[in-house]
Protein backbone atom coordinates (compact mmCIF):
# COMPACT_ATOMS: atom_id res chain seq x y z
CA UNK A 1 0.00 0.00 0.00
CA UNK A 2 1.02 3.45 -0.32
CA UNK A 3 0.66 6.10 1.99
CA UNK A 4 -1.97 9.03 0.73
CA UNK A 5 -0.70 11.29 -1.22
CA UNK A 6 -1.36 15.28 -1.37
CA UNK A 7 -0.56 17.95 -3.39
CA UNK A 8 2.17 19.48 -1.32
CA UNK A 9 5.31 20.88 -2.57
CA UNK A 10 8.76 19.12 -2.33
CA UNK A 11 11.51 20.55 0.59
CA UNK A 12 13.59 23.33 -1.49
CA UNK A 13 16.99 21.38 -1.11
CA UNK A 14 15.07 18.05 -3.32
CA UNK A 15 13.71 20.65 -5.91
CA UNK A 16 17.28 21.96 -6.39
CA UNK A 17 18.84 19.24 -6.79
CA UNK A 18 15.92 17.53 -9.24
CA UNK A 19 15.91 21.29 -11.31
CA UNK A 20 20.15 20.91 -11.46
CA UNK A 21 19.88 17.46 -12.42
CA UNK A 22 17.05 18.07 -14.87
CA UNK A 23 18.95 20.87 -16.33
CA UNK A 24 22.76 18.88 -16.95
CA UNK A 25 20.78 15.58 -18.24
CA UNK A 26 18.77 17.82 -20.86
CA UNK A 27 22.33 19.40 -22.13
CA UNK A 28 24.13 15.99 -21.67
CA UNK A 29 21.41 14.32 -23.58
CA UNK A 30 20.71 16.54 -26.53
CA UNK A 31 17.13 16.90 -25.18
CA UNK A 32 14.75 19.87 -24.66
CA UNK A 33 11.81 20.92 -21.96
CA UNK A 34 8.78 20.58 -23.05
CA UNK A 35 7.59 24.49 -25.15
CA UNK A 36 5.12 24.11 -21.82
CA UNK A 37 7.20 24.89 -18.97
CA UNK A 38 4.63 24.65 -16.69
CA UNK A 39 4.87 20.40 -17.60
CA UNK A 40 8.44 20.66 -16.93
CA UNK A 41 7.45 22.32 -13.20
CA UNK A 42 5.10 20.24 -12.20
CA UNK A 43 7.34 17.03 -13.24
CA UNK A 44 10.31 18.12 -11.71
CA UNK A 45 8.34 19.09 -8.63
CA UNK A 46 7.03 15.43 -8.43
CA UNK A 47 10.55 14.05 -8.61
CA UNK A 48 11.94 16.30 -5.99
CA UNK A 49 8.50 14.89 -4.08
CA UNK A 50 9.24 11.35 -4.15
CA UNK A 51 12.86 11.92 -3.47
CA UNK A 52 11.90 13.77 -0.17
CA UNK A 53 8.96 10.69 0.26
CA UNK A 54 11.04 7.82 -0.76
CA UNK A 55 14.62 8.22 -1.05
CA UNK A 56 14.65 8.31 -4.98
CA UNK A 57 12.96 10.39 -8.06
CA UNK A 58 10.22 7.95 -8.95
CA UNK A 59 8.85 8.91 -11.63
CA UNK A 60 5.59 11.12 -10.89
CA UNK A 61 3.49 9.68 -14.13
CA UNK A 62 2.59 6.22 -13.29
CA UNK A 63 0.64 4.25 -11.41
CA UNK A 64 2.45 2.10 -8.76
CA UNK A 65 0.88 -0.77 -6.63
CA UNK A 66 3.63 0.10 -4.24
CA UNK A 67 6.17 3.01 -4.11
CA UNK A 68 8.96 2.02 -2.05
CA UNK A 69 9.31 -1.62 -4.10
CA UNK A 70 9.21 0.03 -7.26
CA UNK A 71 11.93 2.18 -6.11
CA UNK A 72 14.00 -0.53 -5.24
CA UNK A 73 13.74 -2.43 -8.27
CA UNK A 74 15.23 1.10 -10.14
CA UNK A 75 13.48 0.68 -13.20
CA UNK A 76 11.26 3.87 -12.92
CA UNK A 77 14.09 5.82 -10.98
CA UNK A 78 14.49 8.91 -12.83
CA UNK A 79 16.47 8.79 -15.19
CA UNK A 80 14.24 5.75 -16.10
CA UNK A 81 15.32 2.69 -17.97
CA UNK A 82 13.28 3.81 -21.26
CA UNK A 83 14.88 7.50 -21.18
CA UNK A 84 18.60 6.09 -20.67
CA UNK A 85 17.99 3.49 -23.26
CA UNK A 86 16.03 4.72 -25.94
CA UNK A 87 15.31 8.36 -24.74
CA UNK A 88 11.63 8.00 -24.49
CA UNK A 89 9.98 10.02 -20.88
CA UNK A 90 6.46 9.47 -21.36
CA UNK A 91 6.50 12.04 -18.75
CA UNK A 92 7.79 15.16 -21.29
CA UNK A 93 10.34 16.49 -18.61
CA UNK A 94 13.32 15.19 -21.72
CA UNK A 95 11.93 15.31 -25.11
CA UNK A 96 13.83 14.89 -28.34
CA UNK A 97 14.22 17.62 -30.91
CA UNK A 98 11.77 15.51 -33.10
CA UNK A 99 8.63 15.49 -30.48
CA UNK A 100 5.21 18.17 -30.81
CA UNK A 101 5.38 18.86 -27.82
CA UNK A 102 9.61 19.98 -27.52
CA UNK A 103 10.84 23.86 -26.89
CA UNK A 104 13.89 25.31 -26.70
CA UNK A 105 14.96 25.56 -23.06
CA UNK A 106 17.10 23.22 -21.56
CA UNK A 107 17.39 25.82 -18.51
CA UNK A 108 14.40 26.20 -15.60
CA UNK A 109 14.87 28.30 -12.62
CA UNK A 110 13.95 27.49 -8.98
CA UNK A 111 11.17 30.26 -9.27
CA UNK A 112 9.96 29.59 -12.76
CA UNK A 113 9.45 25.82 -10.76
CA UNK A 114 7.54 27.74 -8.16
CA UNK A 115 5.31 29.96 -9.65
CA UNK A 116 3.58 27.09 -11.26
CA UNK A 117 3.77 24.57 -8.33
CA UNK A 118 2.02 27.46 -6.14
CA UNK A 119 -1.03 27.22 -7.95
CA UNK A 120 -2.02 23.72 -7.28
CA UNK B 1 -13.81 24.96 -11.36
CA UNK B 2 -13.47 21.59 -13.14
CA UNK B 3 -16.07 20.35 -15.25
CA UNK B 4 -15.71 17.10 -14.58
CA UNK B 5 -16.42 15.42 -11.35
CA UNK B 6 -14.15 13.54 -8.91
CA UNK B 7 -15.30 9.73 -8.78
CA UNK B 8 -13.03 7.41 -5.46
CA UNK B 9 -12.72 3.99 -5.30
CA UNK B 10 -16.05 3.50 -3.39
CA UNK B 11 -17.95 6.08 -5.99
CA UNK B 12 -16.72 4.20 -9.12
CA UNK B 13 -19.04 1.48 -9.86
CA UNK B 14 -22.71 3.37 -9.05
CA UNK B 15 -20.74 6.76 -11.08
CA UNK B 16 -19.10 5.16 -13.71
CA UNK B 17 -20.14 1.25 -14.05
CA UNK B 18 -23.81 1.98 -13.64
CA UNK B 19 -23.72 4.83 -15.92
CA UNK B 20 -26.64 4.98 -18.48
CA UNK B 21 -24.74 6.54 -20.77
CA UNK B 22 -20.56 6.56 -21.92
CA UNK B 23 -18.30 7.50 -19.66
CA UNK B 24 -14.50 9.00 -20.33
CA UNK B 25 -12.78 8.41 -17.49
CA UNK B 26 -9.30 10.71 -16.45
CA UNK B 27 -6.69 8.77 -14.15
CA UNK B 28 -4.76 11.28 -13.28
CA UNK B 29 -1.59 12.20 -10.17
CA UNK B 30 -0.89 15.11 -8.37
CA UNK B 31 2.45 16.15 -10.20
CA UNK B 32 2.16 14.58 -13.05
CA UNK B 33 2.61 16.89 -15.79
CA UNK B 34 1.38 15.37 -18.87
CA UNK B 35 -1.70 15.05 -16.50
CA UNK B 36 -2.00 19.00 -16.54
CA UNK B 37 -1.91 19.28 -19.95
CA UNK B 38 -5.05 16.85 -20.68
CA UNK B 39 -6.99 18.54 -18.11
CA UNK B 40 -7.95 21.38 -19.83
CA UNK B 41 -8.64 18.98 -22.83
CA UNK B 42 -10.95 16.86 -21.15
CA UNK B 43 -12.92 19.84 -19.60
CA UNK B 44 -13.78 20.99 -23.02
CA UNK B 45 -15.02 17.65 -24.26
CA UNK B 46 -17.37 17.50 -20.77
CA UNK B 47 -19.07 20.84 -22.02
CA UNK B 48 -19.14 19.65 -25.73
CA UNK B 49 -20.60 16.76 -24.95
CA UNK B 50 -22.83 17.52 -21.96
CA UNK B 51 -26.14 14.53 -21.61
CA UNK B 52 -24.31 12.66 -23.87
CA UNK B 53 -20.92 11.54 -21.91
CA UNK B 54 -20.57 11.63 -18.36
CA UNK B 55 -17.10 12.70 -17.72
CA UNK B 56 -14.89 12.29 -14.35
CA UNK B 57 -11.50 11.97 -13.05
CA UNK B 58 -10.08 9.60 -10.79
CA UNK B 59 -6.76 10.60 -8.45
CA UNK B 60 -5.18 7.22 -9.00
CA UNK B 61 -2.64 8.15 -5.76
CA UNK B 62 -5.85 8.39 -3.69
CA UNK B 63 -8.18 5.65 -5.16
CA UNK B 64 -5.28 2.72 -5.54
CA UNK B 65 -8.07 0.01 -6.02
CA UNK B 66 -9.68 1.29 -9.11
CA UNK B 67 -6.21 1.98 -10.75
CA UNK B 68 -4.95 -1.24 -10.00
CA UNK B 69 -8.10 -3.02 -11.61
CA UNK B 70 -8.17 -1.19 -14.48
CA UNK B 71 -3.97 -2.09 -14.68
CA UNK B 72 -3.48 1.84 -14.91
CA UNK B 73 0.46 2.09 -15.55
CA UNK B 74 0.96 5.23 -17.53
CA UNK B 75 -0.05 8.60 -16.29
CA UNK B 76 -2.17 9.92 -17.64
CA UNK B 77 -4.63 7.11 -19.06
CA UNK B 78 -7.99 7.78 -20.10
CA UNK B 79 -10.70 4.89 -20.26
CA UNK B 80 -13.86 4.80 -22.00
CA UNK B 81 -16.65 3.19 -20.11
CA UNK B 82 -19.46 1.71 -21.90
CA UNK B 83 -22.66 -0.01 -20.38
CA UNK B 84 -20.22 -1.00 -17.62
CA UNK B 85 -17.53 -2.31 -19.69
CA UNK B 86 -13.95 -0.50 -20.50
CA UNK B 87 -13.96 -0.05 -24.12
CA UNK B 88 -11.43 1.76 -25.07
CA UNK B 89 -8.40 3.58 -23.85
CA UNK B 90 -6.03 6.52 -24.63
CA UNK B 91 -2.29 6.78 -23.16
CA UNK B 92 -0.62 10.35 -22.66
CA UNK B 93 -1.14 13.51 -23.67
CA UNK B 94 -3.08 13.35 -26.65
CA UNK B 95 -4.92 17.08 -28.69
CA UNK B 96 -8.75 17.14 -27.94
CA UNK B 97 -9.66 15.83 -31.93
CA UNK B 98 -8.08 12.81 -30.81
CA UNK B 99 -9.99 12.39 -28.07
CA UNK B 100 -13.19 13.55 -30.00
CA UNK B 101 -12.53 11.08 -32.66
CA UNK B 102 -12.04 8.11 -30.23
CA UNK B 103 -15.10 9.50 -28.28
CA UNK B 104 -17.67 9.62 -31.27
CA UNK B 105 -17.31 5.72 -31.93
CA UNK B 106 -19.48 4.75 -29.02
CA UNK B 107 -21.98 7.55 -28.90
Amino acid sequence: MNPPTETNQATDKSLEAMRYFSETYAKRTGTYFCSDLGVTAVVIEGLAKHKDDLGAPLCPCRHYEDKEAEVRATYWNCPCVPMRERKECHCMLFLTPDNPFVGTEQDISFDQIRETTSQY
Amino acid sequence: MSAAEAITDSTFKEEVLESPIPVLVDFWAPWCGPCRMVSPVVDKIAIQYEGQVKVVKVNTDDNPAVASQYGIRSIPTLMIFKDGQRVDMVVGAVPESTLATTLEKYL
